[in-house]
């Protein structure tokens, strides 16, 4: 492979990226099957399966084993992503952010072994689900960077609010869903998916009886699905309003405000069919889906404000620029952002 | 520095002519704990538990069908089921009477000990199907585990007093030993593989223990003294009652568990 292909190939990159986040989402619905199916256990051996590298896959080894299958082609495409960002990617930021990815998931294939080979102790297989939602923030992030939209430079748009920034908005947001999936990896190891067996309410009250902590993380789980779907619709609203013209802002914005109710209806069903397999591990899925658009979007509006993380970077935003008055938000558009629109 | 090396290598020699001398017949062994396989002094003779508490396990109400497993996730399971082990064995009732109960004495009697059966106690896999499904042992007994079927198989003991135990079976024939050193009722059995296969074992400090057969019937053998009787099912809970008995003494006593309990 050539340095000229290597460079001329920076859309390929964004595109092997993307393609990566895409089996990255996919890979979450898989181990998410796991769970779902509580096939973690039916290959007790690690990291060949029952001494074969291809087992018959039969049962609950079909989950297993297809993970495991899943999970080392991701890796490989990981490597590759590194490999090809730290060759040709000339922002020394994303060439660490691609070595962080790297890290991430082998890290991520030694916890799954370690899942295996401890028979699934919760603090390794809580840290497994969490640093998978990590590793596909850091690949979703690498597909974001290296866009053309990105490398082209977005539209400059300055917040005059006199609240909260649209940046800290989708920041908050995005630290909400995180912390929301880290709850509901806590209640799926702790086998608290069912603690509360009825919904909308719980054991027919708004609070229940905290006999168990399974209970209470359960319920937390549901609290924190009520702040997310505010902040989410807080956002959606505040970009709705103000970024309708924006696309960059508008289409992450609506696909979040979209998936949230899909996602609430499945939290729904998970507990109304007994954590049936298909939409417990939809829940799961669509959990990383929401997380990877709020990050888009979040990304977005810092670099659009100004505010992208770009060591020694000039700052787009005029600061200097009296606000105006009468007006929470008003956006100073650039030649070169009406372009881009 | 040469202070060292003396003190070393005397060391050395010493515990090698310890090894080399001591034990006689137990070989430098340990001696044989309390209740061990060896039996031997102070081990509780089992022909003194003349006593007999025996009874049956009534199920109230009506028997329901036996729920049908469904195999297909594994082409081998779906061709070797037969009508006995295609249903599942959670509720087994025959005459009225409730089998795979686990009856036991809560706390035997104390100052005793009792010597571990050096036979292992067998768990079959064949027909994607354990057998026997609910089974009684006792501490530190060898447990072992084969897999007669042409599939593969994980046995995962999901102890919680014990260390968990997770191994794969992946050729027909296999054997493996497992070890459960620490009493506890009960331990569920499972294979991960297929989640269908289900099964429990107690395992006791005593051996003063039993699991109900067809009919419901079951029967200890005891010492004379004071005892709580349990009875467990995996699906309907526990039960338990309290009976005297002397030497010689035959008592009937009748468990029954009704249907719709769900266990603790």
């Amino acid at each position: 492979m050539s340095r000229h292909f290597l460079e001329g190939g920076s859309i390929g990159l964004h595109r092997f990226a993307l393609f990566t986040s895409f089996c990255t989402a996919f890979l979450i619905f898989v181990g998410g099957l796991v769970t779902s199916t509580e096939s973690g256990l039916s290959v007790p051996d690690w990291p060949l399966s029952y001494g074969m590298f291809f087992p018959p896959m039969v049962g609950g080894i079909f989950y297993e084993h297809g993970h495991r299958m899943v999970a080392t082609f991701v890796g490989l495409l990981t490597v590759i992503l590194t490999v090809w960002t730290c060759m040709t990617e000339k922002r020394a930021w994303v060439r660490w952010l691609s070595v962080a990815a790297f890290i991430a998931v082998v890290t991520q294939g030694i916890l799954g072994g370690l899942t295996v080979i401890y028979l699934l102790p919760t603090a390794i297989s809580m840290t497994h689900a969490c640093l998978a939602q990590t590793f596909f923030c850091l690949v979703v992030s690498l597909a974001l960077f290296t866009s053309p939209g990105w490398k082209n430079g977005l539209p400059s748009v300055t917040d005059n609010s006199a609240g909260i920034g649209l940046p800290a908005l989708c920041g908050l947001t995005t630290a909400a869903i995180y912390l929301q999936l880290i709850l509901g990896a806590l209640m799926r190891h702790t086998d608290s998916g069912l603690a509360i067996p009825d919904f909308p309410l719980a054991f027919g009250r708004i609070i229940p009886p905290f006999n168990s902590p399974n209970i209470a993380i359960h319920f937390a789980h549901r609290l924190g699905a009520t702040i997310v779907t505010g902040a989410i619709i807080w956002t959606f609203s505040r970009i709705a309003r103000e970024f309708r013209n924006y696309r960059g802002l508008f289409r992450p914005a609506f696909a979040m405000f979209s998936l949230v109710f899909v996602q609430l209806t499945l939290g729904a069903l998970t507990v109304l069919t007994a954590k049936s397999v298909i939409p417990t591990t939809a829940h799961v899925a669509t959990g990383a889906i929401i997380l990877g658009t709020s990050l888009v979007l979040t990304l977005r509006a810092f670099a659009m404000s100004g505010r992208e993380w770009k060591p020694g970077a000039k700052r787009e935003r005029d600061s200097a620029k009296p606000k105006p008055k009468g007006a929470a938000i008003r956006y100073m558009i650039t030649a070169r952002e009406r372009a881009w629109r | 520095m040469p202070k060292r090396l003396v003190f070393v290598c005397s060391s050395i020699l010493v515990l090698a002519l310890a090894a080399a001398c001591g034990g006689g017949d137990t070989s430098g062994l340990p001696p044989a704990p309390a209740g061990s396989a060896a039996g031997g002094a102070g081990t509780f003779d089992m022909s003194k538990a003349t006593a007999t508490v025996s009874g049956k396990i009534a199920f109230e109400g009506a028997v329901p069908a036996p729920a049908k497993i469904q195999m297909s996730a594994d082409p081998f399971c779906a061709q070797s089921a037969t009508p006995e082990t295609s249903v599942s064995e959670e509720i087994k009732v025959s005459d009225g009477g409730l089998e795979n109960v686990i009856v036991y004495v809560k706390a035997a009697p104390a100052g005793l000990t009792f010597a571990t059966p050096a036979e292992p106690k067998v768990i079959n896999q064949k027909g994607c199907h354990y057998t026997p499904h609910v089974f009684t042992m006792m501490v530190n007994q060898p447990l072992e585990v084969q897999n007669s079927d042409m599939t593969l198989h994980n046995i995962h003991v999901w102890a919680v007093t014990n260390t968990p135990v997770n191994i794969g079976q992946a050729v027909q024939g296999m054997k493996n030993n497992v070890k459960l050193d620490k009493e506890e009722i009960p331990v569920p059995i499972r294979c991960d593989v297929h989640r269908w296969m289900n099964s429990f074992t107690g395992v006791f400090s005593h051996p003063f223990h039993t699991v109900s057969g067809g009919g419901g019937s079951y029967e200890l053998k005891l010492p004379p003294g004071t005892y709580e009787i349990v009875a467990w099912h995996e699906k309907l809970g526990m039960k338990s009652q309290m009976v005297v008995v002397a030497d010689n003494d035959k008592k009937d006593l009748g468990f029954s568990f009704a249907a719709g309990a769900t266990a603790d």
